[in-house]
């Protein structure tokens, strides 16, 4: 076991190297589609156009940026261009720049559009400071971690590569399969495959299948009233289809981490107390799902609906109701949130039955290691 | 009926089933941790200054989160400090990180929203930005901070004669376990969020390049580390200030009950 120091040494070093790496991505101008080009200005001259206010009477400015820009990359390397920016100062969808920074443009006819700042390094700088900060905390076996998290990521790109293929046919039975697929891996790099692993996959999908079964049976039953598939957001198929690929993806974490730590105890206490009764094993189950579940379904409601927050802003800022504007910016993230919320409450149920099928032995063959 | 409510009905009927009075608890804390969401977008629309009202609510949605969810005093005590000192911390990285990135309000992807509303609303979406990011890591920083709060309690009711150190050490351990918890929680959950802007992006051919650049992209997986940030700035410190305040306890105890302290 390494010791403290060599934990936060290991995890200094790795700053240094990923800070170094930032850098490196800052001032990296090749690979990109369009060209990569720096603002000279020191100081930018910055011209107030005119103040507004709109229907809503909301008051905003509209500004304008003199901007020198200097393209470093492609035909007009090296060539410096005179450009505008004009911005509205709360920046919703406008984007005021910053002197000295780097920014990607294109150049049509001689003539210098911006297109948006350099951002891919600021991912790299945060990305380090998170893994120096794992290392420090947990590390050598971050390693784990980091294996896990790359494994999600890559099977999440080749189910985003299939859908496109067969273009969202599908996509309920799709996005099943993706969960038993990603719950497998998922359990298997964390805990091996042992009759454990097997037990807690068994758990989460029942946990995930019989409470979609459910919330899909409510869903149809009441009519679909009030969801507004429509409304999410970047749709380019089936709205439908998203919404419920969504609803079994989002939930699969949580209640996958749920059911192992409910099955991982019941099967410490199992070997501890061979004799445990019936009742008392189920009864430890429930007491630990109580502790979880409330925390944790309140970790998919902050996900599912603070990321509304922008738009739902936005609607109350422009005099919608609190019906229109929940209607149309936050009911698809609560209804996610509910459709979550009940698989993670019944996933206590099975992980508790499952543990009891198939872990506990018949009381005379009860194990003793 | 709405499908919503009808949903809600059966989620409130398990939980009663499931989780007795604590369900009960549970069901009513995610409740209002809803409604003080939408509660935050009004406030903020009214034009009330962004800071303060986040500032309020941290501590507002990690109370009903921790003492109306757990039914254990110490471990909410001691979850309730170390998730408000960690998310003061994160906070400041936040800040700092976000004035960077840039990557404030709606992408030009989400032109439709943007249909027949207000270009110009006239309030800083880069402090809205700030805003989401603090109460979408706030969640997993409650949660990480609960189990570990919980599971250190249990260690020290087995063994009572613990020491500090080994607390320290055995807190590692446990951190361990709650950090998996916490990740797979975390990037499943923004997989089922942003699997349609995935689609998109693929959809509409952008280069790699193009996609980590993209504000939205940006955005999202910057939610995502500052999550973990979080949850990793909890492992230590839930851990060192319940072995703090419980060594101070035991002393005051063997002051006091002797007795008592040997029966735990």
């Amino acid at each position: 076991m390494e010791t403290k120091k060599q934990r936060i040494l290991a995890a200094l070093v790795l700053l240094a190297l990923g800070l170094g790496l930032a850098a490196l991505t800052y001032f990296k101008t090749t690979g990109y589609k369009n060209p990569v080009a720096v603002i000279t200005d020191t100081k930018i001259k910055d011209r107030l156009l005119k103040k507004e206010t709109d229907i809503y009477g909301n008051k905003d400015e509209e500004r304008r940026q003199y901007l020198h820009v200097q393209v470093l990359t492609g035909k007009y390397k090296g060539q410096t261009f005179e450009t505008v920016n004009t911005y509205y100062p709360s920046q919703l969808v406008t984007q005021k720049y910053r002197a000295g920074e780097r920014v990607f443009v294109t150049v049509t006819d001689g003539s210098l559009a911006l297109v948006s700042p350099k951002r891919d390094w600021i991912l790299v700088m945060t990305l380090v400071i998170t893994l120096a900060l794992m290392v420090a905390v947990v590390g050598r076996r971050s390693w784990h971690l980091i294996v896990s998290m790359a494994i999600s990521w890559i099977l999440f790109y080749c189910l985003i590569l299939w859908d496109v293929a067969v273009n969202g046919a599908g996509i309920i039975w799709m996005f099943s399969l993706a969960d038993i697929v990603f719950s497998f891996f998922s359990l298997a790099i964390v805990q091996g495959v042992n009759k454990k692993m097997l037990v807690t996959w068994l758990a989460t999908l029942l946990g995930v299948f019989v409470s979609f079964a459910l919330c899909y049976a409510v869903i149809k039953l009441t009519g679909e009233t009030y969801l507004n598939y429509e409304m999410g957001d970047y749709a380019t198929q089936d709205t439908r289809g998203i919404f419920m690929a969504q609803a079994l993806l989002g939930v699969l974490g949580a209640v996958m981490d749920e059911a192992t730590d409910i099955v991982s105890s019941l099967y410490e206490l199992i070997q501890h107390k061979p004799e445990i009764t019936v009742k008392d094993l189920l009864a430890s189950g429930r007491t630990m799902g109580q502790e979880i579940m409330g925390p944790l379904i309140n970790v998919l409601v902050l996900i599912f609906i603070s990321e509304a927050l922008p738009e739902t802003i936005l609607y109350f800022r422009d005099n919608n109701t609190i019906a229109t504007t929940f209607n149309f910016t936050m009911s698809l993230g609560a209804t996610q949130s509910a459709v979550s919320a009940i698989g993670i409450v019944l996933t206590i149920v099975f992980a508790s039955l499952c543990s009891l099928l198939f872990l506990k032995k018949p009381q005379k063959g009860g194990k003793q290691e | 009926m709405s499908s919503l409510g009808a949903l809600i009905i059966v989620l409130a009927i398990l939980m009663t089933i499931i989780g007795g009075e604590t369900g009960i608890r549970s069901f009513f804390s995610v409740l209002i941790n809803s409604l003080l969401l939408v509660l935050v977008a009004m406030l903020i629309s009214w034009g009330l200054s962004i800071p303060i009202i986040t500032a309020i609510f941290v501590p507002l949605k990690l109370a009903t989160i921790i003492f109306l969810g757990t039914h254990d005093y110490t471990v909410a005590k001691n979850s309730f400090y170390a998730s408000l000192i960690v998310l003061s911390l994160v906070s400041v990285l936040i800040l700092g990180i976000q004035y960077l990135a840039q990557a404030a309000g709606l992408g030009p992807e989400a032109g439709e929203i943007l249909l027949g509303h207000s270009q110009m609303p006239g309030i800083s979406y880069g402090q809205i930005a700030v805003t989401v990011a603090i109460f979408s890591a706030l969640g997993a920083v409650a949660e990480a901070a609960v189990s570990m709060s919980s599971g250190i309690l249990e260690l020290k009711k087995a063994k009572p004669d613990i020491t500090e150190e080994q607390l320290m050490k055995s807190g590692a351990a446990i951190g361990y376990d709650v950090l998996g918890t916490a990740m797979n929680t975390i990037i499943y959950g923004m997989f089922g969020s942003f699997l349609s802007l995935f689609l998109w992006y693929y959809r509409l051919h952008y280069s790699f390049g193009e996609v980590i650049n993209d504000k939205l992209f940006v955005n999202e997986a910057l939610i995502i580390m500052y999550s973990l940030l979080g949850v990793l700035l909890t492992v230590p410190l839930a851990t060192f200030l319940l072995a703090k305040g419980m060594s101070r306890q035991s002393e005051a105890k063997n002051g006091n009950e002797k007795t008592r302290d040997q029966e735990l």
